[in-house]
Formats: structure tokens, sequence, C-alpha cells
């Protein structure tokens, strides 16, 4: 049975049109690109980034952070559907689940960009290395991999039933499904504590910090999820429910709006007193010492998080799904920008000790970063592909076995 | 007890074959003193064969031997959780691979924590003139990278802060800020004057002391609540029972958390494959000291442990030129940093953070 | 007219010796240079004119010193004890075992202490029997004098509070001099200066002030750094902000971090006003 389910799995993943190859196509070229500066990193080295000593996170760092975000995010399908019985959410949280497993798949490999030794990683794996319950990292490594395999075991056993036809065993489903929601939330807020227990770090060092992750999380998340019930609704036979997206898109408009209020909270509690700890912010928003670097993408970051929110309160935006797309878009590339690069960076800017460089991402980094996203795409299409033939019903055990006795 | 005596042992044995190397006060030789003739026939006799496989190792130095070491290199343990023999065949690994890639004999010293030691700096933030002859005595000791190609090949683990001296101009006295809505903000307000940690790095006059400056050397500080000790997932970084904060370079994954959470900016990652010429190489080290360090893995100051734990002096102590740096055993009321502590004003950097650094910043 | 002659004879005599070994010490002093391996590489230890230091190999492949090709100064020593002798008796430092405080002999590197005692200032001949030294304690421009010596033509210790005999014992000019008038060794200046600074003493005494190599235990053994090999006695003062040493050339910058082309961002104001 379960070996039915997997080839049917892959035969129907597999089957599709040049339209369905191009763009695996195209991903794995870019996923071919990744694998080559991945060998380069490690052979000659972080070296070839354009991370050093003072500021040594940089673009994949702040796509682990963002996606964690895209992960938890997934939650905001599945606690309506299950906790307010939402017809239209009941329907995609599988693929909420979907999109969790790819997100959090992507964060693993952005740890594996990201690492000075990947190859050491075991180190962290008890019992051949140790695991530290005083690290933060320590946490974060186990709650994504918990949500991982929470996503896993739901998602899958959810397409598993519907697969079978047999009804779903709710005496365990429910209970695991009510720990994935709240892992949700933990898998953000951890990521939250990483950068935020740092005093060393001002910037960074506020107890605000996980809300604004949630927020930010709970706008782009959802907004991501909207375009893809878009695109599915348009390019497959399977029709996510207007409902769905108008909650969503309710989420994702009120998490931005408390995304901007923290951040616009955060400006003038630090920018009113101006001190030392506030120069990273002051770095980010205006430039230090002449360095300017990143001000036109915190800039640009507000007009497309702020421009978002308005556009998502106008109601023939938010109504007219041809025209959601636009918000949805801004607001994502919005946060992209305000809690990856924008938060991450100006944290090593100035240095603890007050010194002051620049970050430039190499060639090689833009490229590892848009394979690990091409990966997640890959991903991602794979999986929504599949759950949606289990959903829609095209994946069926017994199928073949019927349609072949029939033929006989 | 016995590790120690063990350790002794090692040290002794080899000393008495291969060590000819160090000078008399870097030398672990000094180990044998502390160890009668009884107990080194004693634990020698319980010696694994590895260190002697590792002499015998270093003789062949087939390419195939060199492969196998760098192999099992890979699978050991976490340094503090090897047994005294597992400490002792990746001694002689070490030893080995070091010995072939260098060119020279190199030796892995392992001696542990002297009982009754606690070390402690301090430095004379009056005294110091800028001259950075610490910042590159650290490089010669320490084996740290040192190329110049590309940026990120050279690894400095102390840094001088020029900071202005400032002062308080009368030509700004009816400026200020708002303009022309009573003054608020002093036209003098921006002027910088004291210790702030808004420092150059990059200066370089011809001469040093300048007249307008004042200098700041910073490394790791050796907090006795070390904040990246506590974030490291891997428990790579850690204090030793004398004080210093080590890190075992063969344990660790690169992923910078103690990085970010060093208050100091002490820590410095391998961004390549260490560029350290042959001829420059340090080749007395210690295992959580200056032994070369690979691609991908942090490091930072470890005062010396190399020569502290015999000794000795720290590299940046002994050729400040001013006698500004100064090192001994917290727990020695004779030593120079106790009686500092009993005489001088002395602050901790960034107290506020609750980091204890072993290291004091004083004036007299 | 005889005298006269006889004292010019010696002036001179003992002028153009001196002069032959202080040019020669010039000499040494030149900055070093890495490429010269057949040359002895000669580094000075803490400030230039002072304590010198010749690089050889002392074991293979360690250096008794390691010298920075930028500034010739040393930057790491694999023999911290390398041309040293005994302190000496020194008071309240009995404690330390013998052979434990070292010193590196200041009396050899100043090239023109054989002679002054000899050639010149020996206390011999009219002028000094009984010795008649100027009554206000001005000093007297000697030109001979100035001339091998030009840190004398702008005397800034003390700051014209004192003078050449306060410091240099009167017949016995290679000797310094303490409280009592009794003469004190070149090698043991902290005698002659913690007459006055006394709180510098106690805390060098204590290894507070000044530099120690070698071991840092109490009772190890080190290389005591003397008053003289860090300060130049006769211009301490050089300037009202040089912390008490002569200025010196710093050793290179960091290295830029990647990206930066300059650090001329460092000499602009954080925050624009």
């Amino acid at each position: 049975m379960l070996t039915s389910f997997v080839s049917d799995y892959v035969r129907y993943v597999l089957a599709g049109g040049t339209k369905f190859y191009a763009w695996m196509g195209s991903l794995g070229v870019l996923i071919l690109g990744m694998l080559y500066v991945f060998y380069l990193q490690n052979t000659d080295g972080l070296i070839v980034t354009g991370m050093t000593s003072q500021i040594h996170d940089g673009l994949y760092f702040a796509n682990l952070v963002f996606l964690v975000g895209v992960a938890a995010g997934a939650v905001t399908i599945v606690f309506p559907a299950y906790a307010y019985h939402h017809e239209g959410m009941h329907k995609v949280a599988v693929l909420g689940e979907m999109l969790a497993i790819t997100a959090v798949i992507m964060v693993m490999m952005f740890v594996f960009a990201h690492m000075g030794r990947p190859d050491r990683l075991w180190h962290m794996v008890p019992p051949w290395g140790i695991y530290s319950f005083s690290s933060m990292l320590g946490w974060d490594v186990m709650v994504l991999n918990g949500y991982l395999i929470l996503n896993i075991v739901c998602g899958f056993y959810y397409l598993w039933c519907k697969y079978t036809g047999n009804p779903i065993n709710k005496k365990w489903f429910m209970p695991v499904v009510w720990i994935a929601i709240v892992w949700a939330l933990s898998i953000h807020t951890v990521t939250a504590f990483l950068i935020s227990t740092m005093p060393s770090r001002p910037m960074w060092h506020h107890s605000m910090m996980p809300i604004r992750f949630i927020t930010t999380a709970f706008a782009a998340g959802p907004a991501l999820i909207i375009l893809i019930f878009l695109i599915i609704r348009k390019n497959t036979k399977f029709w996510v429910d207007d409902s769905a997206i108008k909650l969503l898109t309710t989420i994702v408009t009120w998490c931005l709006g408390l995304a901007i209020f923290l951040t616009l909270s955060e400006v003038v509690v630090e920018l009113y007193a101006r001190t030392e700890h506030a120069n990273g912010l002051y770095y980010l928003m205006f430039g230090l010492h002449g360095l300017t670097k990143l001000v036109p993408w915190f800039w640009s970051a507000v007009l497309l998080m702020v421009g978002a929110f308005i556009l998502f309160l106008i109601p023939s935006f938010r109504n007219d799904f041809t025209k959601l797309p636009i918000p949805c878009v801004m607001a994502f590339a919005g946060i992209w920008i305000e809690k990856g690069m924008g938060l991450i960076v100006p944290g090593f800017i100035p240095s603890p000790i007050g010194e002051v460089t620049e970050y430039y991402p190499s060639f090689v980094e833009v490229l590892m970063t848009l394979g690990i996203w091409a990966f997640g795409f890959f991903i991602l299409t794979i999986l929504l592909k599949g759950a949606i033939g289990i959903l829609l019903g095209e994946i069926k055990f017994g199928d073949r076995q019927a349609v072949a006795a029939a033929a006989k | 007890m016995i590790h120690s005596k063990l350790s002794a042992a090692v040290s002794a044995k080899e000393n008495t074959s291969e060590r000819q190397l160090q000078p008399v006060s870097a030398d672990p030789a000094q180990a044998v003193l502390k160890t009668t003739r009884r107990d080194f026939l004693k634990t020698g006799g319980m010696l694994s064969l590895s260190s002697l496989m590792g002499t015998a190792a270093l003789m062949t130095q087939s390419d195939d031997a060199h492969a196998a070491v760098e192999w099992a290199e890979h699978f050991q343990k976490n340094y503090r959780l090897m047994t005294d023999q597992e400490k002792a065949e990746s001694r002689a690994r070490l030893e080995k691979r070091y010995s072939s890639e260098y060119g020279k004999q190199v030796t892995v010293d392992t001696t542990d924590a002297q009982p009754g030691v606690l070390m402690g700096y301090a430095l004379n933030i009056r005294k110091c003139i800028g001259c950075r002859r610490c910042v590159h005595a650290c490089v010669a000791e320490n084996n740290q990278s040192r190329g110049t190609k590309r940026a990120g090949e050279k690894i400095e683990w102390i840094q001088v802060l020029r900071m202005e001296r400032g002062k308080f101009d009368a030509g700004k006295m009816n400026q200020g800020y708002p303009e022309g809505l009573g003054i608020q903000v002093g036209g003098n307000a921006y002027t910088p004057a004291g210790q702030i940690l808004e420092g150059q790095y990059h200066y370089n006059p011809e001469k040093v002391p300048e007249d307008d400056a004042n200098y700041m050397p910073i490394a790791c500080m050796q907090c006795e609540k070390p904040p990246c000790v506590k974030v490291c997932p891997v428990r790579t970084t850690y204090r030793e029972p004398d004080g210093v904060v080590v890190i075992d370079y063969n344990w660790c994954i690169g992923c910078r958390m103690c990085m970010g959470a060093c208050p100091y900016w002490a820590r410095r990652l391998n961004v390549t494959n260490p560029v350290l010429p042959k001829e420059e190489m340090n080749p007395v080290t210690h295992y959580l000291g200056n032994r070369p360090r690979m691609r991908g893995v942090v490091e930072k100051c470890h005062w010396c442990l190399q020569r502290s734990r015999h000794g000795r002096y720290p590299a940046c102590v002994e050729v400040c030129p001013v006698g500004a740096r100064k090192f001994g055993n917290l727990l020695d009321p004779e030593s120079e940093v106790s009686l500092i502590l009993a005489r001088k004003n002395v602050f901790r950097l960034k107290a506020d953070l609750n980091t204890f650094p072993k290291f004091f910043y004083f004036y007299d | 007219m005889k005298k006269i002659a006889t004292y010019a004879t010696i002036l001179a005599m003992c002028g153009g010796a001196l002069y032959s070994v202080i040019a020669a010490e010039n000499v040494a002093e030149q900055p070093v240079q890495v490429e010269a391996t057949k040359e002895p590489v000669v580094c000075f230890e803490s400030r230039k004119g002072a304590s010198e230091i010749t690089q050889q190999e002392i074991k293979p492949g360690w250096p008794n010193v390691k010298c920075s090709p930028t500034t010739g100064a040393a930057l790491w020593y694999g023999d911290p004890f390398e041309g040293t002798v005994p302190m000496g008796k020194m008071p309240l430092l009995e404690n330390i075992p013998d052979g434990h405080a070292l010193v590196k002999p200041r009396t050899e590197k100043l090239a023109l202490m054989p002679l002054c005692s000899t050639a010149c200032h020996n206390g011999v001949g009219p002028q000094f029997t009984p010795p008649t030294l100027p009554k206000d304690k001005r000093p007297t421009p000697i030109p001979t004098m100035e001339a091998m010596v030009p840190d004398l033509k702008n005397l800034q210790h003390g700051r014209d509070r004192i003078w050449c005999m306060d410091c240099h014992h009167t017949t016995k000019r290679n000797m310094l001099v303490d409280n009592f008038g009794d003469p004190v060794s070149f090698d043991q200046p902290q005698l002659l200066c913690g007459k006055c600074h006394g709180d510098k003493l106690r805390d060098w005494r204590d290894g507070i002030h000044g530099k120690r190599i070698g071991e840092f235990t109490t009772g190890g053994k080190k290389r005591w750094f003397t008053c003289t090999e860090c300060h130049n006695p006769h211009n301490v003062q050089d300037g009202l902000r040089n912390k008490g040493f002569v200025q010196l050339q710093p050793e290179p910058p960091p290295q830029l971090a990647k990206g930066m082309k300059d650090a001329k961002h460092e000499l602009v104001h954080p925050v624009p006003h």
C-alpha cells in the first residue's frame, strides 16, 4: 500500500506538460549553480562570499530568518481550519503544511550554506555530537526539525488518508495538529531569540523582536500563500475557495499593519534618545560615517510595506483577485528586505567595538541564495502537485488496480 | 591529578626524544620538573602506543599516512570529552600533519590548566601609544592567517582604536539645534571627546603617539561569564579552569553565534584556508592555543596558552614598548595583576553587560 | 697658556674618539631591511637608541627574536633572556631567587661610557680639585659635549629645575648618583630615578610600572627593563602629550574588510549635524 502510494505519487508528479518541465528545468539550472558555489564555499571557504569577521551573517542568515517566518506563516491556514472550522481553509490546510515543509527544508539549506564547516554539523547531534541546551541555535535546530517532522506527519497522514480513503484517526491527529500550531509559533520565537538574546548587538537586543518576527511572518507567509493559491486556481483544476483567500488577505493586512506599527515604535524609541545603541538603526535609515549602502533598501522596504498596507485596505484591491497579487508581492518583498537585509546586516554595523564596515554580497552568495530558492520552489511544486492530485482524487489507492481489472 | 601527571609524562617523553625546539621558558619540559622519574616511568609505561606511533609516523611521513591522519581527524571527539589516550592520539595525529605541512617539527602541547592559577590581564590605558606592536607580536606567535592578496586572509586578534581626544570649541558657542528656536542642543554636542567606542582602526600616522589621540587596544577579555560560551551550539568553546576561554578548532562548526554574542568583537572567522608561510610558522603550539587552524572555524585570543601554561608571559606583553600590558595570576596576591587591582583605578570594558572580564584597563 | 693647550688637546682627542663611536652607533640604528639576509638583522627593543637585539637562529627554525620589517622593532622573543646579566642587589627585591632578576646592561650600549670618566670627566685637573661646579647649578654650554649628545641642547627633564649633576656623578661621569652622592651604575638607573619618582619606583618594583619579560609567575625568571630602556631621560617630556615616550613609527594597520576601498569614513563623524 505504501509502495503504491509512493509510486502513484511519483508517477503523478512526474507527468507534466512542456510548461511544467520548462519550469522545473530552469529551477534545475539554478540548483546546479547552487551546488557549484556550495563546492566553492567548501573548498576555498567563505571568502568567496561577502561575509567578513565584521559582518559574519549575511544573505544566508537573512533568508534563513525570513523563511522561518514563511514556515511559521503556514499556521495562518491551519489555525483557522482547525480552530474555527473554516470550511475553505480546511480544504487547503494540507497545502499550508506542504509550504511549511518546503520552507523548513530551505531554512536548513541556508543553514548549510551559512556554516563555515557544514561537514561538521553532526557535532550538534547526539549521541555522536553534543547538544547544548544553553544555545539558542541548538534550540532553533531542535524546533525547526520538530516542526518539519510534525508537518510531514500531519500533511502526509492527511494525504495518505485521502489516498486510501480511510477516515482520519482524530484521536491522535488532532493533538498533533494542535502541537504543530503552537510549535509554529515556537520556531519563529526561538529564531527571534537567536538574535535578540545578544546584548552585544543592541540593534537586536529588545523584547519586541519575537512579536515583530511573528507579525512579519504572518504577513509575509500568507502573502506568499495567497500568491500560490491564485496560481493554483489558474493553473490546476483545484479550486481554492474565495473565503480562504479573503481570510488570508485579512490576516496579511492586520499583521502587516502591526509590523509597520512595531517598526515605527522602534524608530521612535531608538531615535528619540539616539544613544550609541541606535547606531545600527541609524545606519539603516540614514547611514553612518557617510556609509549609506542600506539606506535605499530600508526606504524601499518602508514604501513597499506601507504601500501594500494601504492597497490592502482599499476594497477594490482587496477583493479583486486580479489586482490582489500586487500588494501581496509588495508585502512579501518589503518584509523580505526589512527582515532579511534590513534587520540582520545593520546588527553588525557598527561592530560591538564601533568599527563600521559595509556588506557587499558576492555573486556566489546571490547565486547560492537563488539556487536555494529555486530548490525550494522545486520541492514546493512537487509537494503541491502531489497534494493537489490527491485532494482532487486523481491519485487514489486502487484506481490503477481497478482500471486494470476493468480492462480485463 | 592522574591526568596532569599523564600529560606531564607525555610532555616529558616527547621532550626527551624529539623536542629540542622550544626556548627554556616556553618549553613543556618544565613539566618534567614536577614529575619524578618514577612517575614518569610508571605513567610512561601506561601511556598508549599512540604517541610512539605518532613519532614513528613522523619519520615516515608518507602521503597515505597523511591522508589517513586527516581522515581520522574528522571523527575525533570534542577535546573535553576525550580520554587521555584519545588526547594523546589526537595530538600525535596533529603533530604529524603539521610537521609534514610546515616542513619542521611541530609540537602540539596538551598541558592542562595548572592548579591555583586564574589568569588575569591588565592594560595601562594611559600608557598605550598605539604602536600596534602587540597586534603583530600576536600574529607572529599565534599562527594566524597572514595573506595579503584577498580581503579576509589577514587575521589579527588585537584591535587598537585611535580615539580623538576632542576639544570644546568657542566658535560653536552660538550654534545649536534647532536653529532660531532657543538652543536645546549645544553646538559642541557633536564634538567627540573622551572614551567612546567610535574609534579609528586604520590610523597610520608617521609617528605615534599623536597629541590629539588616545589609544585603546581591545582583544578577548576572557570573561568569567562569557556570552560566547553560552551561545555555542556544540560546546566547542568553553572556559578552562585557569580562566581562559578556548576553542577546540576541530569541533567548531563555524556557525559564528559566538562572534555575534561577543560584545568585544574578539573573535575572527577563518574565511579561507589560512595563509601561513612555512618559515613564519611557530612550531611550538598548544592544542587549545596557537596550533594552525583550518578554513571555516572561529579563533580568538587565548592569552598564549602555549606560553602561559608554562609560566611564560603572552607575546603581546613581552613586546609592548611602554610596558602597558600586564599579566599574571589573579589568585596570587603578589602578582602584577593582583597588585594593580589592589592599587590602581581599574575598569572593565562594558561592565554593564555583566560579562565579568578578566582583562582590566587601568590608569595611573 | 700651556694649560689651555693641554685642555684643548684632551677635548679634541676625546671629542674625536667619542664622535666616531657615536657615528658607529647611528649606523647600527638604521631601520633593518629583511631582504638583507646576509647582513645581521638588528632590531630595537623598546625605543630607538636604547637596547637592541641581533636576530639569529638559536635552534633550527627558532630565532631569538623576530623583527618588524616595517619599523625594525622587536616583535617577538624566542629567547627573552639573551644578553642579560643579573640585576644585582636591589632594595626591597631581595626575595627574588638568585638569577631570576635579569637586566640587559645599558653600559655596553652607551658608547660614550668607557671614555667619559677616563678621558674628560675623570675628576683630575686643576678645575676639579676641589670641584668647582657652577653655584647656580645652571649648566654651562660646552659645544663639544652638545655636539656629542644633542639631547643636551634641549634638556627638558625637570623643566629647568634640575641640572646635569643632579643625575650624573660629579667626578665619576660613567656613573649616576644616588641621594647620598654615591655612584650608581647606568645598569641600575632606577636607583637614581626613584629619588624623585618614588611612586613609579614602587610600581616598577611590583611590576606594575615598566616592563618585564620571561616568566610571569612571582619569583619566576624575568628580564626587567630599566627606566632608560623605555624613557629617554633627557627629554621624557617631548611635547605635552607623548605619555613619556619618544614618538615612533607604528606598525601597519589591519587589512581593510572585504569591499571597503579605504578607511576614510573613519575620519567622518558618525552622525551628520
